[in-house]
């Protein structure tokens, strides 16, 4: 060690040798959403509704240690013996980081599967309601407990990974229309039967964020009509995303497919018609009409076409009968109109249709939403 | 030097109480990564902020500020550096503490700031990228850099930064 200058031994002399610590520090933050909705046309009355209010709570502990959490409600409230309503926490853990390369989290976290699960505040997608696709091929809000590791490769690779050991899903809740969504178990009083394992890989660059994940663990809970091992009956999903701004211009894409193996013991357990394939995918475009009418402006105008496809029973097992209605085809258009890019009003109007032509209808909604 | 830079920052670190600081280290390599190794370090006050003047054998290489600004919860701890010339030569993510959209400290983001001047945009859309999934944080820092350079400008071209 060098003599030290007589600048800093001023600088000594003048300031107390306190150390340099990070503070502890508790932050809120949240987002919600407000919608309007009419599924049933013109001459029926619409539905309106809270869809969700959410706060999140933080808390650093040390430079090393934080606590980070997301408290949900959603339909205004939870009445007993009515439907709908929940009050939730989708989030809940605390990470340890050794290093930008190595964050360890444990607690109730999130799958990092495709777009929304872990990033699904209002303002930052087209349309009211989230993707269809990411609510009944990708079950968002996916949570579940468990212990993994995040961070971002050293370098400049601009790669980032997020791995979990998780709890599994329950053969028990898979049904035909939505796949796997009624399997979470969403860390309310679970049975840890099938630990699972998740992650994801992404590549980002300014404007470009591409990104692939999976999900791999059995969902038999030890059912000895499906199978009494940890990893009997087990759901693989894999799927693969990608978002790209350029100019005026947002695309972004998904695909993701789903193989649930021993589908057939699964339905014959439970009497549903479990699919033993699901997949889809949906592509979304978007142009922020500011960009050419009000060039000077930071608000945004942005009019947007989804169109989504897919299938909850894209194979089926032998003892369970397809149904073609269940292959949709959904396109979506609309407005969103940005402010300020943290606050978001949408209009959108959504065509479903499927392969078997039933019960298809037309689905008018209009938002709000905020995050901060 | 190395030494003499971390123990001045720490110092440094230490007497600036109002919000989350940088470990010095991290502060250090990064000052020496912007400026070149064996710099010297002073820390000026200008109203309430702390600024560091970057010299090197009585010349001057430009001012350097450590800056906090919130992103979705948590403060985003990063470091805004001029050259002598009022020009933005680099920033550098210090401390990052949200779960996602840490990407803000990729160069391949960082390296649209450097040679902005005062008079420039500054704003997501225009003339900075966003990166897609971390609106927020790209907005968040975007909007700060706006502020810092527009202050640390005017502070040195009034005198009171020298």
């Amino acid at each position: 060690m060098r003599a030290l200058s007589p600048w800093v031994m001023a600088l000594l002399l003048t300031v107390p040798p306190l150390a340099a610590q990070e503070k502890e520090s508790t932050t809120i933050g949240g987002y919600g959403e407000v919608h309007f909705t009419n599924a049933t046309g013109p001459d029926t009355p619409g539905r309106v509704n809270v869809a969700r209010f959410v706060v999140y709570l933080a808390h650093t502990f040390s430079e090393r240690i934080a606590f980070h959490s997301e408290l949900e409600v959603e339909d205004t409230k939870v009445e007993g013996g009515e439907a709908g309503g929940e009050v939730a926490m989708e989030q809940l853990y605390l990470d340890y980081t050794f290093s930008p390369a190595v964050t360890l989290r444990a607690g109730l976290v999130l799958p990092p599967i495709g777009i929304i699960n872990e990033t699904h505040e209002p303002p930052t997608f087209n349309g009211v309601a989230r993707p269809l696709l990411e609510q009944e091929v990708i079950p968002t809000t996916w949570r579940d407990i468990g212990v993994g590791a995040v961070g971002t490769l050293p370098g400049s690779s601009g790669l980032s990974y997020r791995v979990y050991l998780v709890n599994g899903l329950l053969a028990e809740g898979f049904s035909a229309e939505t796949g796997i969504r009624g399997g979470r178990q969403e860390g309310k009083q679970a049975s840890f039967a099938n630990p699972s394992v998740t992650g994801r890989l992404e590549w980002t660059r300014p404007g470009l964020r591409i990104g692939g994940s999976f999900w791999y663990g059995g969902t038999a809970n030890q059912n000895p009509a499906i199978g009494d091992g940890a990893f009997d009956a087990p759901v693989f999903l894999s799927s693969a995303d990608v978002r790209y701004d350029v100019g005026g211009f947002a695309f972004r894409g998904l695909f993701a497919n789903i193989n649930i193996s021993n589908a057939d013991r699964i339905s014959a357990a439970f009497g549903e018609s479990v699919a033993s394939r699901i997949t889809g995918g949906y592509v979304e475009g978007a142009y922020n009409l500011l960009a050419a009418l009000a060039a000077a402006s930071s608000q945004r105008l942005d009019a947007f076409l989804r169109y989504e496809n897919y299938d909850t029973q894209a194979s089926v097992p032998d003892n369970v009968v397809k149904n073609e209605a269940l292959a949709r085809r959904v396109t979506t258009f609309g407005l969103s109109y940005k402010p300020l890019y943290n606050v978001i009003f949408k209009g959108d109007y959504q065509l479903r249709r499927n392969q078997a032509g039933l019960g298809e209808n037309e689905v008018l909604a209009l938002g709000v939403g905020y995050e901060f | 030097m190395r030494v003499l830079a971390v123990l001045v920052l720490w110092l440094l670190a230490a007497s600036v109480s109002s919000a989350q600081s940088a470990p010095p280290g991290k502060l250090a390599k990064s000052i020496e990564r912007v400026y070149g190794e064996g710099v010297r370090i002073d820390s000026v006050r200008v109203d309430t902020a702390t600024v560091l003047r970057i010299s090197e054998a009585g010349a001057l290489l430009g001012f350097a500020q450590v800056r906090n600004v919130k992103g979705k919860d948590q403060p985003i701890t990063y470091l805004v550096a001029i050259d002598p010339a009022d020009r933005l030569k680099d920033i550098d993510i210090l401390v990052y503490r949200e779960p996602h959209g840490g990407e803000v400290a990729y160069d391949s983001w960082r390296k649209q700031f450097r040679g902005k001047a005062a008079g420039a945009p500054l704003e997501v859309g225009k003339d900075i990228r966003n990166i897609s999934g971390a609106t927020i944080s790209s907005n968040a820092v975007t909007r700060s850099v706006r502020q810092a350079l527009a202050e640390l400008t005017d502070w040195h071209r009034s005198g009171r930064l020298k």
